[in-house]
């Protein structure tokens, strides 16, 4: 059934009102609107160009087929988010991706007492890191680490910090995206930045 | 009233709450305190940050355009 959308007006709101009532020109635009967002977002979840192609498709589909839906209540680009992230876990249960579960770490370990050298001074025993190389002069050493670390990461925490750190989305947002509350969504993120982190450690202090 | 002085292990706990807020409640401001005197905190913020930065920067491959192409054929659509 076709959900009002609420009133508000704007080019965008427009032109999704325009494809719902089947402008197939507003349709296209819509797509050409969004299809990097949805290709970058589906690639960074999926880590895998061939299954980031057939999520864009899918969630372009879906969208087409389930534009009455969308009520207007939150942004367009929240609810492609949230088809996106469908589509990615859908495919991952039926090629079996995520069965074999990586345990999360809890932090690095520190002290409860720290090392003190002379006058007091707490030692420095966690190596700090190198500088981060800028994208275009990443090795491939390094982006093959980043993928690797990130694909060993449950899709559940990596979709969280990918909308959090990565697209730069609020907690509530990607609440709102997941169905999760804002301490779930917290506590997901902060357990996958250790282990991305932990994962990167040894590159990075060499 | 005496507060009790906050441990590396805590500091580290929330630490990655407080990544991308401003440090600005009496928690934060403890942390802060804290991250001064510490360099194994502050070794570990940093390099949680640079972990994001990476990611962040990591660069975004392209739409392939056979992807499009069958998209508008699937929902019979003109480019």
């Amino acid at each position: 059934m076709k959900k009002k959308i609420e009133h508000r007006s704007s080019p965008e709101v427009d032109l999704i009102r325009r494809a719902r009532r089947g402008d197939e020109r507003a349709f296209t635009k819509l797509v050409q609107k969004y299809e990097s967002l949805v290709y970058s977002f589906a690639f960074k979840v999926c880590r895998d160009k061939e299954q980031a192609s057939e999520t864009w498709q899918d969630t372009f589909v879906n969208v087409y087929r389930k534009l009455g839906q969308f009520d207007g209540k939150s942004k367009f680009s929240t609810w492609l988010y949230a088809i996106v992230v469908n589509n990615c876990k859908m495919k991952r249960r039926k090629r079996k991706l995520d069965l074999a579960s990586v345990p999360l770490e809890s932090p690095h370990r520190f002290h409860e007492d720290p090392l003190l050298g002379g006058e007091g001074r707490v030692v420095q025993t966690i190596p700090s890191w190198k500088e981060t190389p800028l994208d275009s002069v990443m090795d491939k050493e390094l982006r093959t680490l980043l993928d690797k670390a990130i694909q060993k990461l449950p899709v559940d925490y990596r979709v969280v910090f990918v909308l959090r750190d990565v697209e730069g989305l609020s907690a509530e947002e990607t609440g709102k995206i997941l169905k999760l509350s804002v301490p779930a969504v917290k506590s997901r993120l902060r357990r996958a930045r250790v282990f991305l982190r932990e994962r990167l450690n040894s590159y990075m202090t060499r | 009233m005496k507060t009790k002085t906050m441990k590396c292990t805590d500091v580290v706990d929330h630490i990655c709450d407080e990544l991308d807020t401003k440090l600005s409640s009496a928690k934060c401001r403890e942390i802060r305190r804290h991250l001064a005197k510490c360099p194994n905190c502050t070794a570990y913020l940093d390099s949680m940050k640079k972990t994001i930065r990476l990611y962040s920067t990591y660069p975004d491959p392209r739409v392939p355009a056979k992807a499009r192409k069958k998209l508008f054929a699937v929902l019979r659509l003109r480019k």
